[in-house]
Formats: structure tokens, sequence, C-alpha cells
């Protein structure tokens, strides 16, 4: 059972991902994004972390995506003015196309692992209390830190859309 | 999890042991502060309060250089003292320091905000500092990530200029690619470390001493996807130092950002990608089979790419970028070289060392003699130089000099120790690669210097010339650059502290 369903949400996000980068559409692309995004989410509930699959639905498949589209509206193309992938030579593709079969082969041939009992190793991500007090206690750092990046991300995103017009000059 | 270990993990949390990191950040945030409080006549002081602030926690940092903290473990073995770290902590101070009067001299030419720049630099900085520390996977990327971000909003800064958004878009597609890379090995050795099933399995895959134990159980470090990560996490770190085929970006982003900040790419960045890259490789030391031929043949297609690739450029911002490129391919060297002879570590400091003092000393020549437009920097500008101002002139002739090896300059020494290391380690090839990269970089070097020194402006580019304001050097900048070109003459001649580090290892 867990089986199938791995291999069907596997291919859900493959196929939709694909579909992203392909999709001539934007909105259409987005959409491949959001079911790619659902998909995942499906991976983490195999795995029993259930708030990080909580979390990705609620902030990237309801928040992210939603904003792509917002800003998709905003722009009025019509949502079918991107131009087509450009042809690379012959030669280029096929070594790309060599590249990539040698790579998953490789992979498909040596890459196994045996694969533990799923109880061996509970997730921190599995219930929100561990989560918590693991974020307060083993990772505080990380966490400070980035309460920083955000801050300059901000920052950020004002400095480069505000019209600066104050323009007092040294000496 | 019960109490006690929350209790337990909550007491390793030694805020002290990251002074210089907090005290940085308060200081960024002091700056915001200020800008809120003070009225606009003296919004002047602002920078000034960064750069004595910044000299402050250096001197802190220096007086405490051996503290009680050194190679411990702190943060639940998120950071790990150690004595490289506390070198590359004094470097990232420095540089910050440096890109902050570099802005003093470079922002007021242009219409832009002032005080988020030095507010952006200072948690660049701060951030760059934690990394080199970093023994944990988590750790490394959060930091990792708050370099980049600022560094994708230091590059597009000058927003008014198309060649600086076009760089940030560029930087910001680059960056996402390597953080993709980096994350993906990452996620590799995760997956084996962390598996039950395999020999040495370890509980901590994340945290560096878990993993090196991992990979040294056994036949580990020769398992495909073990291999994998660690190849995946070695191309992430190469997007940020510019190693050979991850060095795309590097020419239309150097010269799109803004002076300072391209200084603060050349140097910081190359310089936190290489700390990461020497804490990583104490890690990774099991699989040294795979990463030293890997890291062999891209040092010599790095030092070749960077030098040849320098030769037709004439945008000096260019230039520097792709001489960068090579720099980093003798850093490699020094790294390859760092696997079997342990005096390579300190070589690659000085190295590190001399490099920023050379840079810092070109970039500022840079950014006085860079007019309206920041990205539009011609070697043709550089006309007559010796003449209008000569000493602008004498600090480019050492700093060029320094960075394409003359032998009484530092960057002559630097390399000195990189080859030297390199011989006792056995690359012989690597070494003659490196030797014709070094003949070939002093022909731009000199084509530079030429420029300033033989050429008159009216040969060419006299339009430009006849437009462009007498250059005035401030006191500030003065003082600075000549500090910095006294810094690389003397230590041609006299390595001190730098050179006992050198030696004692």
């Amino acid at each position: 059972m867990t089986q199938i369903m791995f291999n069907f949400l596997a291919l859900l996000v493959v196929i939709s991902a694909i579909g992203v980068v392909v999709a001539k559409n934007v909105v259409h692309g987005a959409m491949c994004l959001l079911l790619c995004l659902v998909g995942v989410a499906g991976l983490f509930v195999a795995l029993d972390a259930y708030l990080l699959a909580f979390v990705l639905l609620l902030v990237y498949a309801g928040a992210v995506v939603a904003l792509f589209l917002f800003i998709v509206m905003l722009l009025d193309n019509r949502g079918d003015q991107r131009p087509g992938v450009k042809h690379l030579p012959l030669y280029a593709r096929l070594v790309a196309l060599v590249l990539l079969l040698a790579g998953t082969a490789s992979f498909l041939a040596r890459a196994h692992l045996p694969s533990p009992a799923l109880g061996a190793a509970p997730g921190v991500g599995a219930s929100l209390k561990l989560y918590a007090y693991q974020l307060f206690t083993t990772y505080l750092l990380p966490v400070q830190v980035i309460g920083f990046l955000l801050l300059i991300a901000m920052l950020g995103v004002i400095v480069l859309s505000r019209k600066h017009e104050v323009a007092e000059d040294a000496p | 999890m019960t109490t006690d270990l929350l209790q337990q993990a909550a007491a390793s949390n030694q805020w002290a042991a990251i002074f210089p990191e907090l005290s940085l950040g308060c200081l960024a945030l002091l700056l915001l502060g200020l800008e809120m409080v003070l009225p606009k006549d003296n919004q002047r002081q602002i920078p000034l309060v960064a750069l004595v602030g910044q000299a402050g926690i250096l001197v802190g940092l220096l007086i405490n250089f051996y503290t009680a903290t050194l190679d411990t473990e702190t943060f639940n073995s998120l950071l790990r003292h150690t004595h490289q770290g506390q070198v590359m902590r004094v470097f990232f101070l420095v540089a910050s320091l440096l890109v902050t009067m570099l802005g003093m001299i470079s922002l007021p030419k242009q219409k832009v905000p002032r005080v988020e720049f030095y507010h952006i630099v200072l948690v660049i900085s701060a951030a760059m500092m934690l990394l080199a520390q970093s023994n944990h996977f988590v750790m490394l990327f959060v930091a990792l990530e708050t370099v980049t971000v600022g560094f994708y909003i230091l590059v597009s800064y000058f927003r008014t200029s198309p060649f600086s958004l076009e760089a940030g878009l560029k930087y910001l597609v680059m960056g996402a690619l390597s953080s993709g890379l980096l994350l993906f090995g990452i996620a590799l050795l995760y997956g084996v470390a962390g598996n039950p099933a395999l020999p040495g399995h370890t509980a901590e895959p994340m945290g560096f001493s878990g993993l090196h134990s991992f990979l040294a159980t056994g036949a580990n470090a020769h398992h495909f996807l073990a291999a994998s990560g660690v190849l995946l996490v070695l191309a992430g770190i190469a997007f940020k130092i510019g190693a050979f085929p991850f060095q795309i970006w590097i020419p239309d982003v150097y010269q799109g950002a803004p002076t300072p900040v391209t200084a603060f790419l050349a140097v910081g960045s190359k310089a936190a990608g290489f700390a990461v890259l020497f804490n990583l490789l104490q890690v990774f030391s099991p699989c040294s089979w795979l990463l030293v031929p890997v890291i062999t043949v891209m040092a010599a297609a790095t030092i070749l790419f960077g030098n040849f690739a320098a030769l037709t450029q004439h945008n000096v911002k260019r230039l520097l970028g792709l001489s960068g490129v090579s720099h980093a391919g003798f850093l490699l060297l020094g790294v390859v070289a760092s696997v079997t002879v342990p005096m390579a570590v300190g070589a690659v400091h000085f190295y590190l060392f001399a490099y920023l003092l050379a840079s810092f000393a070109v970039f500022g020549v840079m950014a006085h003699v860079a007019g309206a437009n920041d990205a539009d920097q011609e070697l043709d500008h550089y006309a007559g130089l010796a003449k209008t101002n000569p000493f602008l002139a004498a600090v480019l002739v050492i700093g060029l000099g320094s960075l394409a090896g003359i032998p009484p300059l530092a960057g002559f020494m630097g390399k000195l120790f990189i080859f030297v290391a390199a011989f006792k380690a056995g690359h012989y090839g690597l070494l003659g690669v490196a030797i014709v990269g070094v003949v070939v970089s002093i022909y731009y070097y000199f084509g530079w210097i030429k420029a300033a020194f033989f050429e008159t402006p009216t040969a060419s580019g006299d339009e430009c010339q006849a437009s462009r304001p007498q250059i005035s050097v401030g006191l500030v900048a003065r003082v600075v650059l000549t500090l910095l070109a006294m810094a690389t003459v003397v230590l041609g001649f006299y390595q001190g502290p730098l050179g006992v580090w050198v030696a004692l290892r």
C-alpha cells in the first residue's frame, strides 16, 4: 500500500514539476507548481511528517502560489506571451540527453539503500511540540540568524522598490 | 524529550562565545535606529558610526584572540571555535571595515539610500563569521543563505542602472541554483549517514563530527550516494568561490554590482567559500580519493580560464572579476596541497590576507576614478592618472603589482608559500600550470599600469576624461589607502605574526 502510494505521488511530483518548466501559459505553470507541492506534502504524510506537510501546504501552496497568481493577474499579460524555449544545437541536446540518462542509470544501478523500519527514526517534523522544543533549544542560534535574514530581506525589498528622492550630496 | 535534556541543550547556548557577531548585529540595528532618530543634517555621521564601531569590535577581537572557548564546541555543536575560525573572523571584519570605507566614497555619487547599505554589509559579515565556524549543516546553510540574500540586495543596489539590475537577477538565479545543488548534496549525505541499516550510522547526520565518523567507517566513503553528496556539496561551494565550471556568472555580476559590493564579493564571499571548504575537507577527509583529483582538475582549469579570459577585457571590473577567478585557482592549489601538507592551510590564509590588502587598494582607486555610471569603468579612463593624481596611481601600482605577484610585494610571498606547499605535496603538473598562469597574468595587470602611466588622455577616451570632474581624495580614504599600500609592501619583506602562523603549522 505504502509502495503504491509512494509511486503515485512521486510520479505526480515529477510530471507536475516538468509541467512547471514547459508550460507556455503562466497560470498553467503556477497550477502545476501547486500540484507539485501537494504531491510533496503527500510524500511527507507518507513519512509521518505531518507538521511539515501541513506547513508546506499552508505556506507554499496557500500563500506563495496565491501570490504568484496575484502577480500574474496584475501584470495582465494574457498568460500566453511567453517566448518558446530557445532551441539548442543538436550536439548540445545530445550531450545533455546522454548525461541525463547516464546520471539516472547510475543512480538506479548503484544507489540502493536498505530501507529500515519507519518507526526506527522518529522525525523532528512529526509533532508540533517536539519541533518547537528543538527550535528553541538546540537550534536557537539558526532561528536568531534567520531573524536577521528576514530583516535584511525586508530592507532589500524597500530599498529596491522605493524611489529615493532625497539626494543630499556629501561634500 | 525530557526537561533535563532540554535544559542541557539550552545551557549549551553560550552567547559570549559569539560576542563579535552579536555586537556586529547590534551595531547594524543601531544604524537603523540612528537613521530614524537623527535629524537629516546629521545623518552623514552614520557611516562614521559604523566605521568606528567595527574598528572597536576588531580591536576587541584581536585582544581576545585566544578565548576560553577556543577548540570547543558551543550551541549544541552547531559551532566549533578553532584557530582558523578566529583568523577568518579577523579577516571578515577587516573586509567589512574596508567595504564600509569604499561605500563612503562610492555611495554619494549615486542617488541611493545610504544607511541600509551599511546595515546589510554588517549583517553579511556577521553571517560570514558564523559560516567560518559552523560545525553543522543547518547552521552552515542558514549562515550561507543570510550571506547570499544580503548579496542579492547589494548587487542590485544601484537600481537606476540596468547593469546593476541585470547583475542582481543573474546572481539571484545562479545563487538559487548553487543553493539547490548544495541542499541536494546535504540531503543525500543526511539520508546515507542516518540510515540505521548501514554500518557506522549516526544519530546526528547533519553534524560534522557525526558525518565524519560515518564516512570513516568501513567502505562508507566509497558508497555511491555518499560520494554523490560530497561532490554536490563541493559544487555548491565552488559556485561561491567561482571555480572553473561554475565561474560563468562572475564577469557580468562583477561589472554590474556597485564597486564596493564587487570588492566585497571578490574578497569576502570568496574567502568565506574557502573557509567552508577547509572545514568540509576535514569532514570529508575519508573521501579524499575522490576529492583530490576533482579539486586538482578544477584548480588547473580555473587558473587557465581566469587568466586567458582576462587577457581580452577592457572593463576593469570584468578584468578584476576574471583575475579573481584565477586567484581562486591559486587558492585551490593550496587547498589540494593541504590534504597532505598541513603548512598549506597557513599559506592559503596568508594569500587571502595579501589578496585582501591588494584588492582593496585597487578597488579603493577604482571607487575614486569611477564616474556617475558605476558599471562603465574602462581601462581608457585610467589614461594619464599618474599625472592627474600621482597618489592614486602609486596605490594602484602597488595593488596591481601585488596581485600579479611581483617580488618584493605581499602577493609574491603569498604565491611563493602556496607554490612551496604544492611542491612539498608533489603536485608538479599543477604547479607548472600555475606558473604559466602567473606569467600570463602579468600581461594584463601591466596593461592596466601602462594605461595609468604611459598613455595620455588625448590618445584615447578623451571625451570621457574631459567630462570627468577632478578626483579629490578624502582624508579617511587617503589614510586607509596609504595603510593598505604600506601593509602590502611591508608584508612582502617581513611577514610578522602572519608569517609565524604560516611557519608554525
